[in-house]
């Protein structure tokens, strides 16, 4: 017999266990490590621009191998840069893209904040747009979420309760606000990277 | 695959989106727009008072995206409250939970509109308490605080909790630091002081004081704890021309307890300026009735 909070716990740990088999640590020689999230089955990770900050950065995937990583594409403008190494079999999250995504919709985020691998974040959706406050003057689109960031947290997955990759984990605003790079905008710089 | 986690995230989104109507953004100081709450479908708006810097040249953003112009109706500093009307026709008023519907632990949602877009953060109530005084002087029904973040412009806007109603209004300048609400009665009082022209008054005697426990045998007369000692009486207050006098222990005002400097502001509440009301004293260990005119603060008494 379980009540609803147990029931309820149950589904976010699974919902968070589920997105850290997509999440990959990235580390610049001895300087800090930041975190990236597995794109395709085949190699590709998406990152941060600013976690990549050598051209010849290592990849910790999952499974807790250790691989270099070749960058295929750095576009500081948007923070975001791709990265591919020579693995198969990695476990891609399903994207959330198309439906609308909502004031208060609960989302989880996973990285290193601090150097802690593989900690969970929780919080709602405060709102997804351009013109919204701490967010103006970067005249870019940012899906922000009440959620803890923390250094460490850059390039990890964000995503909502069904596990489903809801944007890419970049600014903090504040000490319980964060802002991330939503999926559509990831999509748009893979396009233009491929057609590079 | 989770199923009452999914069921919990559709009803957040659920209940902003309730309470997307009643949710207006107020353009009434430089850089960034606040939040207000529509407190009656004939166009009154409710905001913090701090965010509105100027009297004129007042827009109210609409759920859809329309704006209407707005005129100040008045505002009490104290407790941050700003009252607005607009010509805008079909608001829909939300309806408000009374203090007593609250728990502390209970989930909220602060709502803010900066721009067309709604906004939201999560929390649960985190106090709930008897009445406190602002450091402004304001008085507030019952102390509401929460967790959830205040985003930048959310100040003036709701709290909805759990059943979709508005807990308070959210203010973020109250305290500095702390994340508070005025209560529905709160809320309430001033408009109505506001809307019927009456300036809002607050009842004044002129004292310092301090909770201090009761003799035995006045707490057992009484079947009360405390009272408050008055460590100054201000020279030609009205305290001190009820014959009030440092050392007494005030246990009683206008019939009422007097146990906490809580339990005072609720009284000098500003239906009583003026009002010559009876009062129970301590004073050399016994208890004396007196009479006591409660004044109005003004800009001389601080």
């Amino acid at each position: 017999m379980t009540n609803i909070l147990q029931e309820l716990s149950a589904d976010m740990a699974g919902v968070v266990q589920h997105t850290r088999d997509s999440l990959v640590r990235i580390t610049n020689g001895r300087s800090g490590a930041g975190a990236g999230t597995v794109w395709s089955s085949e190699g590709l990770i998406i990152t941060n621009a600013h976690v990549v900050q050598r051209a010849a950065p290592t990849v910790v995937l999952p499974d807790g191998r250790a691989l270099p990583a070749r960058v295929l594409a750095h576009d500081p403008q948007r923070d975001l840069a791709l990265l591919s190494v020579k693995a198969s079999g990695l476990k891609p999250l399903a994207l959330r893209d198309g439906q609308k995504i909502e004031p208060g919709e609960l989302v989880f985020a996973v990285g290193h904040p601090w150097g802690v691998a593989r900690a969970a974040t929780s919080g709602i959706v405060i709102g997804l747009g351009a013109d919204l406050p701490e967010a103006a003057a970067t005249r870019r689109e940012w899906l922000m979420v009440s959620l803890v960031l923390r250094p460490g947290n850059s390039g990890g997955p964000l995503v909502d309760t069904s596990g489903r990759l809801l944007g890419v984990n970049t600014i903090m605003t504040g000490p319980e606000v964060g802002g991330a790079v939503p999926v559509h905008v990831v999509k748009a710089f893979l396009r233009e990277a491929t057609l590079n | 695959m989770a199923d009452v986690l999914q069921a919990v995230s559709a009803a957040l989104v659920e209940t902003v989106a309730a309470a997307e109507p009643a949710v207006v953004r107020v353009d009434a100081r430089r850089r960034l727009g606040a939040t207000g709450i529509v407190w009656s479908s004939d166009g009154v708006i409710v905001t913090a008072a701090h965010v509105v810097e100027r009297d004129h040249d007042i827009t109210i953003g609409l759920a859809g995206g329309q704006t209407a112009p707005a005129t100040l109706l008045g505002r009490d500093g104290a407790i941050d409250l700003a009252v607005l009307r607009t010509e805008a026709r079909g608001l829909r008023a939300p309806a408000w939970a009374e203090p007593a519907d609250l728990a502390v632990g209970g989930l909220v949602l602060a709502l803010g509109r900066t721009s067309d877009r709604l906004l939201a953060t999560l929390g649960i109530i985190s106090a709930l308490d008897e009445g406190w005084t602002t450091p402004q002087g304001g008085q507030i029904d019952h102390y509401l605080q929460t967790d959830a973040v205040m985003y930048p412009g959310f100040s003036g806007g709701p709290l909805i909790d759990a059943q979709q109603r508005v807990a308070g209004l959210n203010s973020s300048s109250l305290v500095s630091g702390l994340n508070l609400a005025l209560p529905a009665p709160t809320v309430r009082r001033a408009v109505e002081a506001l809307l019927s022209g009456r300036p809002v008054r607050r009842g004044y005697l002129g004292i310092t004081a301090q909770p201090v426990p009761l003799p035995d045998v006045v707490r057992e007369r009484l079947g009360q704890e405390t009272g408050l000692l008055l460590t100054h009486v201000e020279p030609r207050s009205p305290a001190e021309k009820s014959r009030l006098i440092q050392g007494d222990t005030l246990v009683t005002l206008n019939g009422r307890p007097v146990r906490s400097l809580a339990d005072l502001q609720a009284v000098l509440s500003g239906e009583q300026v003026g009002e010559r009301v009876p009062a129970k004293v301590v004073r050399a260990g016994a208890v004396q009735d007196l009479n006591i005119t409660i004044g109005e603060r003004g800009q001389a008494a601080a």
